[in-house]
């Protein structure tokens, strides 16, 4: 195998071996591409952690662990967070935050936010958690290509894998996936037939703990929709900056549903397609002008089907009988 | 006012249209109908004309040649016919070839050769109605035998046979002599009658073979003068060919072929004439002919009696006599000589589709025809002749059924019209017959006299189909069988030195096509034995014909009738039954091993297709009724149930395994179904919420359920395992519901409010345009759930009830689709579709009735569909207008032209009640199949569709189910060991099937789009090898972060050279200046797929690196 490069752009390759499979028993060579993290927001650890891309598929905490301490020693490592999982979290916050997404709507659109107090962020993650359905998998998988950030001990740290993944280049000492001896397979769910087992398992979670979970969100959504009709409330009085009072749905009492309103609007568009088709073909002329658009209708389909039939010429054979 | 009305002049006959003779002017009068089918035939007549000036070249040479040959043959005088052909058999070593029987030495018949009165060129040649596509192409030269060496009383006892044949014989001889240089004669029959030898010569052809030019052949055709023999000793009703056995005269049959024969001896030149004046007459006439031979030929029909006797002579002469005005009742034609080809191609079909040649003889002029000759009769008053002499019962059923058919086609304004009457090849037996037998026939064994001159084989067949008709097609009993055909062996040429071949033994092969709602009767009710006379004669008659088969029963309602019981269940068998019990009785055959044999029923074998599947079927349904109402029936219901609809194929006739089928121990198969509830205001107006809610709502079915019936249900709440990424807003629980006698269901809910949350969120212009396209990914998904499957199961259970074929022919083409490792790309719903689609628009022929029929023609549908550019148009309802249909058209091309590389939609398959035409083609927003898969899936059935073709009857329909593995560039073995392991003890039922999880969490994790670096593919649930291929559109290219799969840095060295900024000449490196070019690191995914697979893969086998 001809030798990777040691970098690609701002990214070091890591080349990391992979023991045989016995279904595909065959030395293998990874590449991980690590580069330091610096993110487009930054956050306060970005000093000491790196950035990683293309992960393999089965990896874990442990996995990384492993990985790195067989560059630089253990100790180094403090932790990591996998795309998959980060953007899992988003989406699901995202969608349980914008349940009440009108409210939130309204807010941004009258250039408030919301103030959340760090104790009152805690507590929603807390309920959140509570709300979460359990998952059906002992162990996830990463989507292929993806990435994670690992936090380390220190800068020293980030400092010394860039060293150690150069120097892996040169000594042609590729470390290994799962440590030395794979002992991390043991210590991480397996894969396999009794992963699949379990899935099937687990796909029948037991029926108080689901039912804890959709009481625990739904306490949550009455809770936040009480709170986005307040706001609605508390916005329809008040003006903002420029004076402007924002015109939100609904009466005095309570905002109209969504779909009374489009029920609504379909009732009246009813009615004035009705009303339309009551002056066709009241007048004269009204006739004559549509027997002329049908005729020339007919012309132009004539038209379409000789360019058709070119189109089929063009595909000989098409008028040749079958032998 | 229009344009057109002004040029509209007489109104033809048989259709009401205006007679518009060019395109122009169809167009200006807004003839709409068939306006395309104008068009085509217009291409197609354009197409196929033949350049005789290049195609036939030299013949005109070489016909002058043998004129100038045979004018200059010595005349001799009369002498005894055994001394003539002695001597010039032995003088010119050539053989005479005498009809059968040959005449014997001692008669004293005298046979005189004097110069040809006439010569002349007849045929297509003259009137120039030859194509390319022709199977052969002749040039007719007639040449007439002077009357002086015949006598009127030669018509009698093969008489004018045994002269023509002498004058063959010395023509041959002679032409054998001079002409030995320009080509191979051989003797041949006219049209495969064994009384009409004629001469062929195919000349040689010197040198290059020019481009164009055709493997084309003289005859020569003796005749006799026009009008020679008195036709009124001719007349069908008289025998003129007397036994030799000296029975007396009145117990003799008529000989109708005989006569006829002779007829048409003296009739070339009558003929001619008329084809001549019609010619000059009718404008279109000679594009007509050209029609109906395309026509005729696609349907394997012809003049050869072996072809049906039944050809473009026939077709010319039949539209001639209907354009001839003056016989007919109101003194004018039946058709008017201003229409146009496709109007008179069009009348023909009519005519031919309401008039059935052998049931009711057909007279053109005025004239009385003896009725009682059984036989086809189409009698051309004016010339004496029965121009369908050489027709047989069975082809005049083949003729009239094809008329029939392609006239409901043409009347069918919505179907293309054109490819199947013109272009399909419709007469290959397996796509036209439900069962087709092979009777072999030796002469030896036949006792029996021949009555007519058609050949003993003919006779035969003539008596077996006879008796075929009446044990299958007796409409009393309920009419079995559509159709029986019978095909005969072709006579071929022989050489001038040879006898023709006396072959003792033959094959006849019988097609039979059948009623599928009579076939499968195993008990038939006959006549009712009463007191009466009449009553009686019919029971004897019943008895005579079935032999000791027939028994009396008594039925319901105490009426006792003669009874046939047959012992077979399919249709398949209870045929097969049929006719061998009657063959045997009547004919005698069956007794020796293989001297009947059946074929046809290779592929219900396949998976098996039994017939107690209906009922089975049935009891799925009846079980999901009966839950149905145990739903309905609970009380505490917060919401009022609207409808329980069913959406798996196990509950519309239409999965592979009958349902119940596996009883493993991971649990009974649930059977998936919807449940929608009355409009609701107290949905929450969120569909995270409303997720949320139906899991408490399944909750609470299941719940409610179990404590209705203690003991008897069990429920279980599941969670799905999404594929997508935003799982919170999916469906994201299912109610299993597990009866304890059986059956289970998978439940589903239904909420409005979320279809309108989700239409709402892909139309918000506020939110970005990613979550836009999730939203309507969403919606689609829904709709397909909630709306399309429930009711696409409905509407295939009807058409089950409807079609009995359907059933089997759905379940046999998924099979062939897994069996091809291709069903994980193919949705269920798509596959019944097309199926379906083979019912509906069945032309050219009529709706299948015997699943390998339906197979075969989906195969051959599958294989011509051009899905590139035509949508797949279902119309579920049968009255689709045809603005919905062009909607979906121009619907399919607006989506070809905003995606030309077909990465998001690929097949367009649109049906009445989902017009948009990729609810089963697409999934998740991906297409489904891919283009490369659904160009595989064409390949595939091109394939089987040439195998079907070149196997003919002898097709192993295993050969069709066979996989092949040597494309995929990876194997993904598995174990069925580990897979058994993963089912578990826990009877509940499964998610998904432990190979569908497996693969469904790959496809998740490398995707399965375009950009996949793996397409996997796999068939059913049994199949242990899952093939794989790398995805050829992911090359190298530049590195950045997510490219969505593993990639690996490729050329090291080439670093370096990178480095040197544009000093480098390598074409790859220059185009990506500065950048390290990575490429799909395979290795390490398969590995990582090996990893995740564990014991569940026994081997990962890469074929191709």
């Amino acid at each position: 195998m001809a030798p990777s490069p040691p970098t690609i752009g701002e990214f070091s390759v890591l080349p990391i071996s992979i023991p045989p499979v016995p279904s595909f028993p065959r030395n293998v060579v990874h590449y991980l591409y690590v580069r330091r993290n610096a993110p487009k927001i930054p956050t306060a650890n970005d000093s000491r952690s790196l950035f990683l891309a293309n992960v393999p598929v089965d990896s874990t905490e442990l996995h990384l662990r492993a990985l790195f301490a067989s560059l630089v020693g253990a100790g180094r490592f403090e932790s990591a967070s996998f795309e998959e999982e980060r953007k899992e979290a988003e989406a699901v916050a995202a969608a349980l935050d914008a349940a009440p997404a009108q409210a939130v709507r309204l807010l941004a659109a009258h250039g408030k936010k919301r103030k959340r107090e760090d104790q009152e962020a805690a507590e929603r993650a807390e309920e959140e958690a509570a709300a979460r359905l359990p998952s059906t998998w002992t162990r996830p998988l990463r989507k292929s290509g993806s990435t994670a950030v690992v936090l380390l001990a220190d800068e020293k740290s980030v400092q010394q894998v860039l060293k150690a993944i150069a120097k892996v280049h040169k000594s042609k000492k590729y470390p290994k996936w799962g440590g030395e001896g794979n002992v991390v397979a043991e210590r991480v769910p397996q894969l396999g037939s009794i992963w699949l087992k379990a899935h099937n398992q687990l796909s029948y979670p037991d029926r108080d703990q689901l039912q804890a979970a959709v009481d625990a969100f739904s306490t949550m959504f009455a809770r936040r929709e009480r709170e986005a009709a307040e706001i609605a409330k508390r916005l329809r009085n008040e003006p903002d900056e420029d004076g402007f009072v924002t015109v939100t749905r609904g009466g005095r009492t309570a905002p109209a549903t969504r779909n009374e309103a489009e029920e609504a609007k379909k009732k009246m568009m009813d009615k004035a397609e009705k009303k339309k088709q009551e002056m066709t073909d009241f007048y004269r002329f009204q006739m004559r002008e549509r027997k002329k658009l049908e005729q020339e209708e007919l012309v132009k389909r004539f038209e379409e089907d000789r360019v058709k039939l070119d189109a089929m010429r063009q595909k000989r054979g098409k008028f040749v009988p079958e032998a | 006012m229009e344009p057109g009305s002004a040029k509209r002049r007489k109104t033809g006959h048989s259709r009401g249209e205006s007679a518009v003779g060019n395109i122009d002017a169809a167009a200006s009068s807004g003839l709409s109908r068939g306006r395309a089918f104008i068009l085509e035939a217009e291409e197609l007549l354009d197409e196929v004309k033949l350049d005789y000036a290049t195609a036939l070249e030299g013949v005109d040479s070489l016909l002058h040649k043998i004129k100038g040959s045979i004018e200059a043959i010595e005349t001799h005088d009369a002498l005894q016919i055994a001394e003539a052909a002695t001597k010039l058999e032995k003088k010119h070593k050539i053989q005479i070839p005498f009809p059968e029987p040959r005449p014997s030495k001692e008669s004293n018949y005298k046979v005189a050769f004097a110069k040809p009165s006439q010569f002349n060129v007849v045929g297509s040649y003259v009137s120039k109605t030859m194509i390319k596509a022709q199977k052969s192409h002749a040039v007719d030269m007639v040449v007439v035998m002077p009357g002086e060496t015949l006598q009127e009383k030669d018509y009698l006892d093969l008489r004018y046979f045994y002269k023509r044949a002498y004058f063959l014989g010395v023509v041959a001889a002679s032409l054998q002599k001079h002409l030995a240089e320009d080509g191979e004669l051989s003797y041949e029959y006219l049209n495969g009658n064994p009384l009409s030898p004629i001469l062929s010569l195919k000349p040689k052809v010197e040198g290059e073979k020019k481009e164009g030019r055709l493997d084309y052949r003289v005859r020569i055709i003796p005749c006799a003068p026009d009008n020679f023999f008195p036709k009124s000793k001719l007349h069908l009703g008289a025998t003129l060919v007397r036994k030799a056995g000296g029975e007396d005269k009145a117990a003799t049959k008529p000989t109708p072929f005989y006569n006829s024969t002779v007829i048409s001896e003296s009739c070339f030149f009558p003929y001619l004439k008329l084809l001549r004046q019609t010619e000059k007459k009718c404008a279109a006439f000679k594009k007509a002919c050209i029609l109906g031979r395309v026509w005729l030929q696609q349907r394997g029909l012809g003049s050869d009696m072996a072809d049906g006797g039944f050809g473009h002579f026939e077709w010319t002469v039949l539209l001639a006599l209907l354009l001839q005005s003056g016989d007919n009742t109101r003194g004018h034609a039946p058709l008017s000589t201003s229409l146009s080809a496709t109007q008179l191609f069009k009348a023909m079909i009519q005519f031919l589709a309401v008039t059935n040649l052998s049931e009711k003889p057909c007279v053109l002029g005025t004239a009385t025809v003896e009725t009682e000759t059984a036989g086809p009769v189409l009698f051309d008053a004016a010339r004496g002749l029965n121009v369908a002499f050489k027709m047989s019962n069975w082809s005049a059923g083949k003729l009239h059924q094809h008329a029939r058919w392609t006239r409901n086609l043409l009347n069918d304004s919505t179907a293309d019209q054109f490819t199947p009457t013109f272009i399909l090849k419709a007469d290959l037996p397996w796509q036209n017959y439900d069962l087709i037998a092979h009777l072999k026939y030796d002469a030896k064994q036949d006792r029996t006299q021949p009555t007519d001159c058609r050949g003993r084989v003919w006779e035969y067949s003539d008596k077996a189909y006879r008796v075929l008709k009446r044990a299958l097609q007796d409409e009393e009993l309920g009419e079995r069988a559509r159709s029986i055909h019978i095909q005969l062996p072709k006579s071929s040429s022989w050489e001038l030195t040879k006898k023709p071949s006396t072959k003792q033994n033959h094959t006849v092969e019988i097609g039979v096509l059948f009623n599928a709602a009579n076939m499968t009767r195993a008990v038939d009710r006959g006549p009712a034995a009463g007191p009466s006379n009449e009553e009686k004669e019919e029971c004897a008659k019943f008895q005579r014909f079935w032999g000791e088969k027939s028994e009396l029963r008594r039925f319901e309602g105490d009426s006792i009738r003669e009874t046939l019981i047959w012992s077979s269940t399919s249709a398949f068998d209870l045929c097969e039954e049929i006719m061998r019990y009657i063959l045997k009785l009547h004919l005698r055959v069956g007794y020796l091993e293989d001297e009947l044999t059946f074929h046809g029923d290779g592929f219900t074998e396949l998976i098996p297709i039994k017939t107690t599947d209906t009922s089975v079927f049935n009891a799925a349904r009846k079980a999901f009724s009966s839950f149905e109402k145990d739903i309905r029936n609970l009380d505490d219901m917060p919401l009022h149930v609207r409808q329980i609809a069913p959406i798996c194929p196990e509950l519309r006739h239409a999965s592979v395994k009958v349902p119940f089928s596996t009883v493993s121990k991971s649990g009974p198969r649930p059977l998936e179904c919807v449940i929608s509830f009355e409009a609701s205001g107290k949905w929450p107006e969120s569909i995270v919420a409303i997720q949320r809610t139906k899991i408490a709502f399944l909750r609470m079915i299941g719940d409610l359920l179990e404590r209705s019936k203690p003991g008897e249900v069990r429920s279980y709440v599941g969670l799905e395992s999404s594929t997508t990424t935003n799982t919170e807003l999916e469906n994201l629980a299912y109610l299993d519901i597990v009866y304890e006698s059986g059956p289970a269901f998978r439940l589903r809910i239904h909420s409005d409010l979320e279809e309108a949350l989700l239409t709402r969120q892909s139309h918000d212009k506020t939110i970005d345009q990613h979550h836009r396209h999730q939203a309507s990914v969403l919606l689609s998904n829904f709709r397909r759930l909630y709306y399309h499957l429930p009711l696409h199961t409905q509407s295939i259970n009807t058409f089950a009830t409807r079609f009995p074929a359907l059933s089997p022919t759905i379940r046999l083409l998924k099979h062939w689709f897994s069996s091809h490792k291709l069903s994980s790309h193919f949705s269920p719903e798509f596959i019944e579709l097309v199926a379906l689609q083979v019912f509906l628009c069945p032309y050219p022929w009529d709706k299948p009735s015997s699943p390998s029929v339906g197979l075969l023609r989906a195969l051959l549908f599958l294989s011509r569909w051009d899905w590139r550019s035509e949508a797949l148009i279902v119309d579920t309802n049968g009255d689709m207008p045809s603005a919905e249909r062009s909607a979906i058209s121009t619907r399919l091309e607006a989506w070809r032209k905003i995606d030309p590389l077909m990465n998001h939609t690929v097949l367009f398959v649109a049906t009445a009640q989902e017009s948009s035409g990729v609810a089963y083609t697409t999934v998740n927003g991906v297409a489904q199949p891919s283009k490369v898969v659904a160009a595989r899936m064409t390949a595939l059935a091109k394939t089987a569709c040439r195998v079907i073709r070149e196997e003919g009857v002898e097709l192993d329909a295993r050969r069709l189910f066979v996989p092949s593995t040597k494309e995929y560039d990876v194997l993904f073995h598995l174990s069925s060991k580990a897979l058994k392991s993963v089912a578990g003890e826990d009877p509940l039922p499964l998610p998904l099937s432990p190979i569908d999880t497996f693969f469904e969490k790959l496809e998740a994790i490398y995707g399965s789009g375009s950009s996949a670096p793996l397409v996997f593919f796999r068939g059913g649930e049994d199949e242990k090898v899952v093939g794989a291929i790398w995805n050829p559109t992911l090359g190298k290219r530049a590195f950045k972060v997510n490219l969505g799969t593993s990639y690996k840095p490729v050329g090291a060295a080439g670093v370096s050279g990178k480095k040197r900024k544009g000093g480098d000449e390598d074409g790859e490196e220059t185009e990506n200046e500065g950048e390290v070019m990575v490429e799909v690191n395979r290795d390490a995914i398969l590995s990582e797929i090996a990893r995740i697979g564990g014991e569940v893969l026994e081997r990962v086998e890469a074929q191709r690196e």
